[in-house]
């Protein structure tokens, strides 16, 4: 009994050893590896070591700033990831470190895969920070998150999700992990495009595999790291403008209701009628698209996702459009951030963008009509029992 | 020293001095102090202050007892709770010893006095679980000295219940007398039940542990396993927590016995508040789960990292459970007790 209890007890502690590198890419890599039909383990290989030298490891990680210019030198600060890294504790004057292992790894893993711990029993799932979308911003639908948006995310959270708000966490800590949050996010877009650069245009396919030929060259590597740093650099510039508001008032709200069940807009297809999701829609998010339908696999055939959820991909889950009588929204929820996400729909999800016109048209929507569906939404908040057109 | 053979039965009678009341006091001091301690290292655990002192067994350099008070109340929060975790584990440390000192110079039963020792070897080997814990940075060990916490409160619930004058009061037969009739016929059945309760309920404390514990590496599927079977076992302990009631509420009709039924009722009601605690525990780190999301306010509950009464929730979910450790072992002991008291009384009634 004594030997039994006392591996158990070793393996325990040996389970507590530092986390000396993060964890690959592996869904990626084999959603790489089915679409091309090629083999990446020669890729990810080197991948990984230019990703560690520049990147660092999860108890020390480092802001390859060396290789950057102007701005994106201290797009992330080196304090911040200090202090967002690497074990938990705190000193005499409540400086708080380990930030993210402390309110952020359980849910998003320690590479910000999304795929940590306890993702598994929530909907919808934990951001993957790693491709570098992000649903909820001021930005166009392409473009990274500006600052800002992270920060009041961070602030605000998540209703109806496992996403907490910060608000009761001081502005150092918040300012933390918002630069690590954009290293976590660095880290993983560069591993991606560099992975999928290597076996696409350096020939890592066609590599032997007891290669020991490393093919990836520093210029190309400081190349998509840049281009990855620049679009995060340029997000205060794609911000999407928001036209002044109409007058929200009983009309405004009936010609939103018009738009929303006509056929330009048609957001009753999904939110169904008055926004109550009774619609049938069976999609999902570009996350799980992407080592699925995109590679021609069905979502819900388990045999098929198989390898994928053994290289730590989440099992599928479809995606319900928001059910808008509950007046519970997502983002930061005002008459602006309505505005954009109707305007430029939700990155990452189904929810469609919509064309701007400057005449009313059969093809878009004018800024007054979207501020009329702007108001119709509001509206359906405030009177959850009327869910009928 | 009074180390002496176990007394007979004659010997012992209720004003013999070796039912001691300051053995049973300490004990049930102790058991009154090491509830709130494991309160406070359950909030340290849920603000993740376990290291918010890097060194141990000093304080910042100073020697725990005269680390500026002003300092401790006045500073961070996560310093505070650490601290004073720190200070009560002392106290209860000194309770120990007392405790042990006076079953060597009262306790009459060397078996009582060896188990007083093992309870102070216990504390101490708890405050040094806690200390390595924070001297190798370990989650794992923190885990362990949460794990061990509610053992160490069960065994000084063991020893109040063992040193109470009910305990001696309960085996007539040892006194010499033969009052069968009014003796609980206690079958080994209920023992064994009993012991179901506490193995079960400890159960669920490892198991919570591996949750609040959680290693950053653990893969989904395998948390996702855990929390199934901490939510299956919390069912399984209620139904027999229910069983355990009707065996009890039998003891009682028959023969008026209170001293187990009355911990079995409240242990239905300990274990359906945990339940309820444990809801609420999940709701406060991760969100309504998908199966309860028509409960009202779900689709728009907003998580608070650092919110005090979500903290509160998860850490009375802690508490409670070793509360539930600690009834269900007062159950067990006071039920193998009266089992061996009417074999006894039985002996001494066949024998005359």
């Amino acid at each position: 009994m004594r030997p039994v209890i006392l591996l158990c007890l070793l393996l325990a502690i040996g389970c507590d050893a530092a986390i000396d590198q993060f964890p690959a890419n592996d869904v990626y890599a084999l959603t790489l590896a089915h679409s091309r039909d090629v083999r990446t383990e020669l890729a990810q290989r080197d991948v990984a070591e230019v990703i560690r030298s520049l990147f660092g490891t999860p108890e020390s990680p480092v802001w390859p700033s060396e290789i950057f210019d102007g701005e994106a030198k201290s797009l992330v600060k080196s304090e911040s990831l200090t202090a967002a890294a690497g074990p938990i504790f705190s000193d005499r004057e409540g400086n708080n470190f380990g930030l993210f292992n402390k309110h952020c790894v359980a849910c998003h893993g320690v590479s910000g895969s999304g795929a940590g711990p306890a993702a598994v029993f929530q909907n919808p799932y934990p951001r993957d920070f790693q491709a570098g979308v992000f649903k909820w911003k001021s930005t166009e639908r392409s473009a990274k998150p500006t600052r800002d948006d992270l920060v009041g995310l961070l602030h605000r959270g998540v209703k109806g999700t496992g996403m907490p708000s910060f608000a009761l966490v001081s502005e150092a800590d918040v300012s933390a992990l918002t630069d690590y949050l954009v290293y976590l996010s660095v880290r993983g877009e560069a591993e991606r495009k560099l992975l999928a650069f290597a076996i696409d245009e350096l020939g890592y396919d066609d590599s032997e595999d007891d290669s020991s030929e490393f093919l990836i060259e520093d210029a190309d590597v400081h190349q998509i790291v840049g281009e990855i740093v620049e679009s995060w650099l340029d997000a205060s510039k794609r911000g999407v403008p928001v036209p002044k508001e109409v007058a929200s008032n009983t009309d405004s709200i009936a010609r939103g209701k018009d738009l929303f069940h006509g056929q330009i807009a048609n957001c009753v297809g999904c939110h169904g009628p008055g926004g109550n999701g009774a619609a049938v829609t069976l999609d999902f998010d570009d996350w799980a698209k992407e080592y699925s339908s995109r590679i021609g696999l069905t979502p819900t055939n388990r045999d098929a996702m198989k390898p994928f959820r053994q290289a730590g991909a989440l099992r599928p889950r479809q995606i319900k459009p928001r059910q808008l009588n509950q007046g519970v929204l997502r983002g930061a929820g005002d008459g602006k951030a309505i505005y954009r996400q109707i305007s430029q729909g939700i990155a990452g999800t189904p929810m469609p963008s919509l064309t701007i016109t400057k005449q009313e048209s059969a093809t878009g929507l004018t800024s007054d009509q979207v501020w009329d569906l702007v108001h119709y939404v509001q509206s359906l908040g405030s009177q959850p029992g009327d869910t009928l057109p | 020293m009074n180390m002496e053979p176990e007394p007979s039965s004659a010997e012992l009678t209720k004003d013999d001095p070796s039912s001691s009341r300051i053995v049973h006091r300490l004990a049930v001091l102790s058991v009154c102090l090491v509830w709130p301690l494991i309160w406070v290292g359950g909030l340290v655990t849920t603000y993740d202050a376990g290291m918010a002192v890097p060194d141990w067994p000093n304080t910042y350099g100073y020697n725990l007892f005269l680390y500026p008070y002003k300092t401790w109340l006045l500073g961070p929060f996560d310093l505070f709770i650490e601290h004073g975790h720190r200070l009560l584990g002392a106290v209860v440390g000194f309770v120990a010893i007392g405790l042990a000192v006076a079953a060597y110079l009262k306790e009459t039963r060397r078996w009582v006095f060896w188990f007083a020792v093992a309870v102070l070897l216990a504390v101490i080997f708890q405050g040094a679980l806690g200390g390595i814990r924070v001297v190798q940075m370990s989650r794992t060990l923190a885990m362990v000295h949460g794990c061990f916490g509610p053992a160490f409160f069960a065994a000084c619930v063991a020893l109040a219940v063992v040193t109470s004058r009910s305990w001696r009061d309960s085996c007539p037969a040892d006194r010499g007398q033969s009052a069968i009739t009014e003796l609980a016929q206690v079958p080994r059945s209920t023992v064994i039940l009993g012991l179901v309760l506490v193995a079960l309920g400890y159960t669920q404390l490892v198991l919570g542990a591996q949750l609040r514990h959680v290693q950053p590496t653990m893969r989904p599927d395998g948390f996702a396993t855990i929390v199934v079977f901490h939510v299956v076992t919390a069912f399984v302990l209620w139904s027999v927590t229910a069983v355990g009631y009707w065996r009890m509420r039998k003891l009682k009709s028959c023969c008026g016995d209170l001293t187990l039924w009355r911990p079995a009722a409240a242990l239905i009601g300990l274990v359906l508040l945990q339940i309820v605690l444990g809801t609420g525990t999940w709701v406060a780190n991760y969100g309504w789960p998908t199966f309860l999301q028509g409960f009202p306010g779900a689709t728009g509950f907003l998580i608070r990292a650092k919110g005090f009464w979500d903290s509160i929730v998860v850490t009375a979910h802690v508490a409670t459970g070793s509360l539930i450790l600690a009834v269900s072992t007062m159950i067990w002991v006071r039920s193998w007790r009266l089992r061996y008291c009417s074999q006894s009384a039985s002996e001494v009634a066949n024998e005359t």
